[in-house]
């Protein structure tokens, strides 16, 4: 611990790294574990030291799996710096939390809006001016994402000032906070299964001459009972013995291959 | 095709994903896409419409929690280049060309996305090593799988022509249709090991019946507005004068409703804590205590 304090020069360099580089090193296994570690590693080094074991400790956090709408990245970035400058290592619990509290619901929220709903509006204006051989629409849209651009930059410095807040004058409502955000984190999670896996049951057997399908028959009982069992599936070998995240994909990977060849499965829509 | 302009749509399939991942400037959608290859192709309009068609076809499709999406900017680029180039009907390059580009590019965004895990394990290493400078550059490496993953296909296609495209379109399609099907399916299937990933980071057991509330309230409205669409599209066609417009479910109504139940858990806890300290401890131990018990499950 070093007490040092985060500068606008820092802001600035978050910033830059965050809006450049956030998500270069996106993986199935950490997500964008590697991008937030590399947006905050020089603010990390002054805070700890170089070399502390401290530091390799906060890096090491920092790397695991971390996942959130690069739109909003930099709203948990300020809360987290402001716990780690004031608490350092002794904040580590709490800015584990708070990261993984906050990314599942940040993710819904700029997904829908920033990955979705912009470009959904912006798109179909620009589209439908280009197929009559106007390109105006496409510079309305640069616009429009220069100034998301500028809300992505002051976030930063925003969030900060609210997580010294929340670290100083509201050190118990801290948990509270993470326990409300961690709920939500989880009621997502729900929502994302029911509705970002996109696979059925293909297979319809004859029986009685009459060909079933065993999808209908499961979606009487509760439809989306297939995503849910393969969240489960996957959920239950994550906790075997010598089991990797990659390996799960790679388990996953070849068993939809097979299943989908022998005509078990299918894509939903 | 001049060499230039294969040269330039290459650098510009591999800029276009690394601006979509970092600023998003808006030049990687289909629309703009068709706007830059028409001009380096001499043919605007044709560049447009293409573009505009493919943005509409799209448009709504988001990229949720990293899953991968129909690559239509690469589909635009390349129908652009051979509409142009070759003479196709822009229609014609539409769906002989650039659909069924977009929807194979899908496996190289997942190679991509695989191929960076090695660079994140080459990051632990580094940390051990208190190697800042290798950290950062090995983050940054990660932009080379990315925009090779768009700037080989393109390149490959410009340079070895349209017969390659459609020879290796074809037999996906036609031969290995099933490699081509289960590779679809698994992309699909893909989220499910993300989401299975953050349930042992989140305290899951002790908030599990928000877990079983998200889930069936999604995928029952979903289902309801799913089969009201359906029902809606069947009612126009056979009814001319039937009129209405059906949307998907809004995720951000889902997303509301998870907000409104923990603001209420946040206020009932905060207030909880106010009267009653020692049980407001307990609690907060136990959230500890989860979320330690989570992460320490996951590093296994």
């Amino acid at each position: 611990m070093t007490n040092y304090k985060l500068t606008d020069a820092d802001f600035k360099q978050i910033n830059k790294r965050s809006l450049f580089g956030f998500q270069l090193g996106w993986n199935y296994e950490r997500m964008q574990g590697s991008g937030y570690l590399y947006t905050i590693l020089p603010q990390l080094r002054k805070i700890y030291g170089d070399g502390t074991p401290e530091l390799k400790e906060m890096m090491k956090t920092h790397t695991q799996f971390f996942n959130t709408s690069n739109f909003f990245n930099t709203i948990i970035t300020g809360i987290d710096l402001a716990i780690e400058e004031k608490d350092g290592i002794a904040g580590k619990d709490a800015v584990s939390g708070i990261k993984a509290g906050l990314m599942g619901p940040f993710a819904a929220i700029g997904d829908s809006i920033f990955a979705s709903l912009v470009p959904a509006i912006f798109g179909a204006l620009a589209a439908t001016m280009a197929r009559n051989n106007n390109p105006v629409g496409i510079f309305i849209w640069i616009i429009a994402q220069i100034l998301i651009m500028v809300f992505r930059w002051v976030q930063l410095k925003f969030a900060y000032k609210q997580g010294v807040e929340l670290v100083t004058t509201m050190q118990d409502q801290l948990n509270a906070i993470t326990d409300a955000a961690s709920l939500l984190g989880v009621f997502m999670v729900g929502a994302m299964v029911a509705s970002m896996i996109n696979i059925k049951i293909a297979y319809t057997p004859n029986i009685g001459g009459v060909a079933t399908s065993i999808q209908n028959i499961l979606d009487t009982i509760l439809p989306g009972l297939v995503p849910a069992a393969l969240v489960g599936f996957v959920y239950w070998i994550l906790g075997k013995k010598g089991m990797t995240s990659t390996k799960a994909i790679w388990l996953v990977l070849i068993l939809c291959v097979v299943l989908s060849a022998l005509g078990i499965i299918g894509k939903a829509h | 095709m001049q060499w230039w302009q294969i040269l330039i749509l290459t650098i510009y399939a591999g800029y276009e994903i690394l601006d979509e991942l970092q600023i998003y400037s808006s030049l990687s959608s289909p629309v703009a896409a068709g706007l830059i290859s028409g001009i380096v192709m001499g043919d605007v309009k044709t560049g447009l419409f293409i573009g505009g068609s493919m943005q509409l076809t799209v448009l709504g499709v988001g990229t949720f929690g990293g899953a991968s999406r129909i690559d239509a900017t690469t589909g635009t680029i390349l129908a652009t280049a051979f509409a142009s180039s070759i003479g196709m009907k822009p229609e014609l390059a539409i769906s002989t060309l650039a659909v069924p580009v977009a929807s194979l590019m899908v496996q190289l965004d997942v190679l991509a996305r695989f191929a960076n895990t090695y660079f994140a394990h080459r990051i632990d290493k580094n940390i051990e090593n208190f190697d800042y400078k290798a950290i950062e550059r090995n983050f940054l490496m990660g932009a080379g799988p990315w925009a090779l993953s768009r700037a080989i296909p393109v390149f490959l296609a410009l340079a070895f022509g349209g017969n390659l495209v459609k020879t290796v379109v074809d037999w996906l399609n036609t031969d290995v249709k099933w490699l081509a099907d289960g590779l679809s399916v698994a992309g699909a299937a893909l989220p499910a090991v993300g989401f299975a990933i953050l349930l042992r980071y989140l305290p899951v057991k002790q908030h599990f019946p928000y877990l079983i509330l998200g889930f069936i309230l999604t995928t029952l409205l979903s289902t309801v507005f799913t089969n009201v669409q359906t029902l809606g599209t069947g009612l126009a066609a056979a009814d001319k004068k039937f009129a209405g417009t059906f949307n998907s479910l809004p995720m951000l109504a889902i997303a509301l409703i998870g907000l409104a139940l923990a603001l209420i858990s946040y206020s009932q806890h905060r207030s909880g804590g106010g009267s009653k300290p020692s049980s407001s401890s307990s609690n907060s131990n136990t959230v500890d205590d989860s979320n330690e018990e989570e992460i320490e499950d996951d590093e296994l």
